[in-house]
């Protein structure tokens, strides 16, 4: 009930600051652009509630230029057709800066509305590499990009010299990315990739595609997709008794994983960003978090944290409200965030991004390999 | 009587809570790694319970309920009156069509970017549904992939414009075709099965379709779909801030204009909007010819019509044939007006909901079918407050629509010639 | 003999996933051979079976009751008794005001049911994934110890064996019972039924229960074999059961058997031998391969026209 309430008062808080902008000409919205509801609805919870966050601390110091910044929050869905629409929708409402969206297959559609039309964007959860890769000015993210996270897996898979792996993917945008990079890495490495094949993502029998694994006698296998799917080829294949090592992206590494798999999620091995909530220099956030009854741990909150200060950093560093000058000021700064200092490359990535390999444990809790 | 009445209003009630109350009742949430069950708030019970009170007493007296609203007086004034003439009517409904377009024309300048916007996905919609109606609403063939129609159109232009730069132009026709041409040589082998079992083979084609787009990732880029497709240009001039193409020339900076991003969104939505009233058009015309003719025909009565001389397969084929066409129409507007398109475009849900504006609109009727693609496309639009409940709602709206007015918002009137009586 | 091992499994992963898609396809056949309508619903009906059971569960599992004959039977029940309800009431509200309308009519209706049914078990429960316990574990190997065995775990052979004694049971009723005459009775002609003093309403409502019984009966089971749940998993098994309900011919009790074990072993060949992504374009080409040559599906009836 009260999730429900909150998004009311931001909702009426929005569209006062939304009627109001005619007359104040003394804030500055922010657009933050993900799905509120649909299948992914949890992920969009993370981005919001990091992004209100971020506005409301920006605020309280004396906002940006001694202007305030103000959240107008849209719902994409997830959905492509959706996002373009919210993408003109931010145009309608004079937004100039977004943090969005979350799905790459949304991200990707809506930033050429925003690169057409001079709006800055900094997507705190989409991976895809082609988002960056376009040439696109005003496009910038904060997450790393699945073919840096794939060859982090990758490589540790080669130092553990196994001779055959298997890299199996959910035929998804972000799951088959993230194996390809990894397929190729391993294979670069000499690493005898034995199955390199796609499932059907929300199908619920996996038997004959571990009977299939036990038949290819592989040392490791490597998912590349979300939690739900990989879960259940966990437990399947436990029952099947095949006990081969498994390995995922960060979408994996989720305790509903737990729920579905049981026992048989013991010595997963996940790469994730380092778990910003547990550095030291955040526990002041995460404590300001914990006090709003949020969670700050989900891999998206402190991304879209960063996102808006980094968009508040760089109206001060540019001294302009200007997005074309915020993006050039973004590229040529080095700012200190939650999630590490960050400084972009031309392509709007991160010059570094760092994934760890932990190894995940039946009771949800994980550990740094080596 | 009244102990029946009672007997049956309690077990309705009964059911009401057993199939509301362990659903509602009882969430499975996770604790740290294992499913407990929570009952849920105070409010919800008491929702449930009420409904079961309103089940218990609606049944009770359902008799005297239903009596008393067949009694009120007709709340479509218009219900009851007499039918008006042909000639008259036919005049009506074509300035009203008139109007409509030079409304829809001189719309787009006055109002905001996100509305011309959604207003051309609501024209998308319009196409597929004016092409699907002539599948199913004129000549009574069940097909439930004809997004795999669309999904060929998008994927046509999407796919010449990424290998051989073609425009959006002469993507087009080429999409329209090839949506045709697989619209014939699907229909080929299938228009032999009958009614529902023509509908699962649609739909399994559709899910062919979608799943080998997915699948052939060196070609179409699988699941990461294919990106920067180009916008339509005005004779050679591009409505992006900065030229793409080379030898083409920008909008704003031929006629002088300070650029702006509506330009394009109106352009796109003028060219959503012609291809639109073509469709339209043409499809009114194909409906008064000999071909649109036999479609109807073999609706009402294959035998009948068979031993009139009509080839099945023929008439059913130019179907199928035609309203792929438009389909593959639809997909390359879509892949325009998007920039980016990826399988999970084109799935399922999509046919059933162009399936379901043609029902809502009245088979067969033209402009009950732009009326309810308008109400399907922006009522979840309006709706953003209630997001969470938009499809819940969409899904009870289907079903109360059809058990209340089965025949559609404007049900299709029969062209018809009234004889003379002889005095 | 590794190869034929091989070969063995997938086809033993094939029946069963087979003959649970068989259990759900019998509530799509029965209503079909009825009525003529395609209960698109019907997969939801099997989704919230599988939501009570583990509802039940869990249930029992808080009240510390860990006996497992108990348990499963429990759970069955309560399984069974809120989808026969959730089958009666849909039927009653959203198919019985369209019957004997337009063929596309109760198809919408059902279609939007389906949606609306979704999105019901979505707003109370959650999107989420949720695990459900494998009650039953372990199952028998064969073959060398170091090379590739065969297993079959008991889950399976229990899958198995209920499909073939609900067909049994469901065959026999349908030939020796009244109830079941009637439905014959009713399929063949509702009108002329209707005439002879069947009460058709209520034959028609219990064809929708027993359905909805039986999908219960694979909620529950699939749940254990599979491991998790969500809304949307209805909707995929009730396309596939559908599927097989067409390819063995709609409106017959084996046909649907014969329908689902072949789907069944189709997907799980091509998973094994090919690749997984393609076991759906497989199975569905299938049926359009099939529906070409025979028009009706393998065991159904070829329809004549009558003028």
């Amino acid at each position: 009930m009260s999730t429900s309430v909150k998004k009311l008062v931001t909702a009426i808080g929005a569209s006062i600051a939304v009627m109001g902008a005619g007359h104040a000409a003394a804030e500055i919205k922010i657009g933050i652009a993900g799905p509120m509801t649909g299948p992914v609805a949890q992920y969009g919870d993370m981005q919001f509630s990091g992004a209100r966050m971020a506005i409301e601390q920006i605020n309280a110091d004396g906002g940006v230029m001694g202007e305030e910044l103000v959240g107008v929050e849209y719902d994409d869905v997830c959905d492509p057709k959706q996002a373009v629409t919210v993408a003109n929708n931010m145009v309608n409402d004079g937004v100039r800066f977004v943090v969005g969206h979350l799905c790459s297959s949304s991200t990707q559609p809506a930033s050429d509305i925003y690169e057409d039309e001079g709006i800055l964007m900094i997507t705190p959860a989409s991976t895809s590499p082609e988002i960056t890769q376009r040439g696109y000015e005003m496009v910038f993210r904060t997450i790393g990009l699945d073919s840096m996270q794939g060859p982090v897996a990758a490589n540790y898979l080669i130092s553990q010299e196994p001779e055959r792996v298997a890299v199996i993917h959910d035929k998804q945008q972000y799951g088959e990315g993230i194996a390809t990079a990894v397929r190729d890495t391993l294979e670069e490495g000499g690493v005898e990739v034995a199955m390199f094949e796609g499932i059907t993502a929300g199908d619920k029998d996996f038997s004959s595609l571990v009977t299939k694994l036990r038949q290819a006698d592989v040392d490791y296998v490597y998912y590349g997709g979300y939690h739900p799917e990989l879960g259940l080829i966990l437990r399947q294949a436990r029952q099947a008794d095949l006990d081969t090592t498994f390995m995922g992206p960060e979408g994996v590494g989720n305790k509903d994983i737990n729920t579905i798999a049981g026992e048989a999620a013991e010595g997963l091995l996940v790469t994730l960003p380092p778990s910003f909530d547990e550095k030291e220099e955040n526990q002041e956030l995460v404590e300001a978090f914990e006090e709003k009854g949020e969670d700050p741990s989900g891999p998206f909150v402190l991304t879209s944290y960063t996102a808006v200060q980094l968009i508040a950093e760089g109206i001060e560093a540019a001294g302009s409200k200007d997005p074309f000058e915020v993006a050039e000021a973004l590229r040529e700064g080095t700012f200190e965030t939650p999630i590490g200092t960050v400084e972009y490359d031309s392509k709007g990535d991160m010059e570094s991004f760092e994934f760890v390999v932990y190894e995940w444990h039946s009771d949800g809790s994980k550990t740094p390999v080596n | 009587m009244a102990a029946h009445n009672l007997k049956h209003a309690l077990f309705c009630a009964i059911i009401t809570l057993v199939i509301s109350y362990p659903i509602l009742g009882f969430n499975l949430e996770s604790e740290g790694t294992s499913i407990i069950l929570e009952g849920a708030g105070a409010t919800t019970i008491l929702g449930v319970l009420l409904a079961a009170v309103i089940v218990f007493l609606f049944q009770l007296f359902r008799d005297s309920v239903m009596g008393s609203l067949r009694q009120l007086p007709a709340i479509n004034p218009l219900a009851n009156r007499k039918p008006m003439e042909q000639s008259k009517r036919l005049r009506l409904e074509s300035t009203l069509l008139t109007l409509m377009i030079i409304g829809a024309l001189i719309w787009p300048f006055l109002a905001s970017r996100g509305a011309v916007d959604l207003a051309t996905l609501v024209l998308i919609y319009i196409m597929l549904a004016l092409g699907l109606n002539v599948v199913v609403g004129l000549a009574g063939l069940l097909d439930l992939g004809y997004v795999a129609f669309y999904a060929v159109g998008a994927y046509t232009f999407a796919l010449l414009s990424q290998y051989y730069g073609v425009s959006f132009w002469f993507a087009l026709p080429i999409g329209a075709l090839l949506a045709a041409l697989f619209g014939l040589v699907l229909g080929f082998p299938v228009l032999r099965l009958r009614g529902d079992y023509l509908a699962i083979v649609t739909l399994g084609f559709g899910e062919i379709i979608r799943i080998l787009l997915n699948n052939m990732t060196s070609l179409t880029g699988g699941p990461n779909g294919i990106g920067g497709i180009p916008d339509p240009t005005l004779f050679g001039m591009e409505f992006g801030r900065r030229v793409k193409e080379e030898g083409n020339t920008s909008f704003h900076e031929t006629f002088g204009i300070a650029y702006s991003g509506e330009h394009k969104v109106i352009f796109l939505y003028l060219i959503a909007l012609v291809l639109a009233v073509i469709t339209a058009v043409a499809i009114r015309r194909l409906m008064r010819m000999p071909v649109g003719r036999a479609w109807e025909a073999l609706r009402e009565d294959e035998i009948a019509a068979k031993s009139l001389g009509l080839s099945r397969t023929a008439v059913k084929l130019s179907a199928f044939t035609i309203g792929a066409f438009f389909a593959g129409f639809a997909g390359t507007v879509f892949a325009s007006k998007q920039g980016f398109i990826s399988p999970e475009s084109f799935v399922f849900l999509e046919s059933a909901i162009i399936l379901a504006i043609v029902v809502l609109g009245g088979m067969g009727s033209q402009m009950g079918v732009i009326l309810a693609a308008i109400a399907v496309t922006i009522l979840p639009e309006l709706a953003r407050e209630f997001s969470e409940y938009r499809m819940l709602i969409f899904g009870a709206a289907m079903v109360l629509m059809m058990v209340w007015r089965p025949q559609g918002l404007m049900p299709m009137r029969r062209i018809h010639i009234e004889l003379k009586r002889q005095e | 003999m590794q190869d034929l091992l091989y070969f063995i499994q997938q086809l033993i992963n094939g029946l069963t996933i087979g003959s649970t898609y068989a259990l759900i396809a019998i509530g799509y056949t029965m209503v079909y051979g009825i009525i003529g309508m395609i209960n698109f619903a019907h997969g939801e009906i099997y989704m919230i079976g599988a939501y009570t059971s583990l509802i039940a569960i869990t249930g029992l599992a808080a009240l510390g009751i860990a006996w497992l004959p108990l348990v499963l039977i429990v759970a069955l029940i309560c399984a069974m008794i809120v989808s026969s309800s959730m089958g009666w009431a849909v039927e009653r509200v959203a198919y019985r005001p369209v019957r004997g309308k337009h063929r596309l009519i109760p198809l919408i209706s059902a279609i939007g049911m389906s949606i609306f049914l979704q999105n019901y078990v979505h707003l109370a429960q959650g999107s989420r994934n949720i695990g459900f316990p494998a009650l039953i574990e372990g199952g028998f190997q064969f073959g060398a110890e170091d090379s590739f065995q065969t297993s079959v775990s008991y889950i399976q052979i229990m899958i198995f064996a209920t499909t073939l004694v609900c067909m049994t049971v469901l065959s026999l009723f349908i030939s020796r019972s009244r109830i079941g005459r009637a439905c014959r009775a009713v399929s063949q002609d509702l009108g002329m039924a209707n005439l002879l003093g069947i009460d058709t309403n209520r034959i028609i409502s219990a064809t929708f229960v027993i359905g909805a019984a039986l999908a219960a009966v694979a909620g529950l089971l699939l749940g254990m074999y599979y491991g998790s749940i969500d809304p949307l998993f209805g909707f995929i098994a009730g396309l596939k059961a559908f599927t097989a309900a067409v390819l063995g011919g709609i409106g017959s009790i084996p046909g649907a058997m014969l329908g689902g074990l072949i789907l069944g072993v189709a997907e799980s060949m091509t998973s094994g031998y090919l690749s997984g992504e393609y076991k759906d374009v497989v199975s569905f080409a299938l049926l359009i391969l099939i529906l070409l040559f025979k028009p009706t599906g393998l065991l159904g009836k070829p329809e004549v026209e009558k003028i």
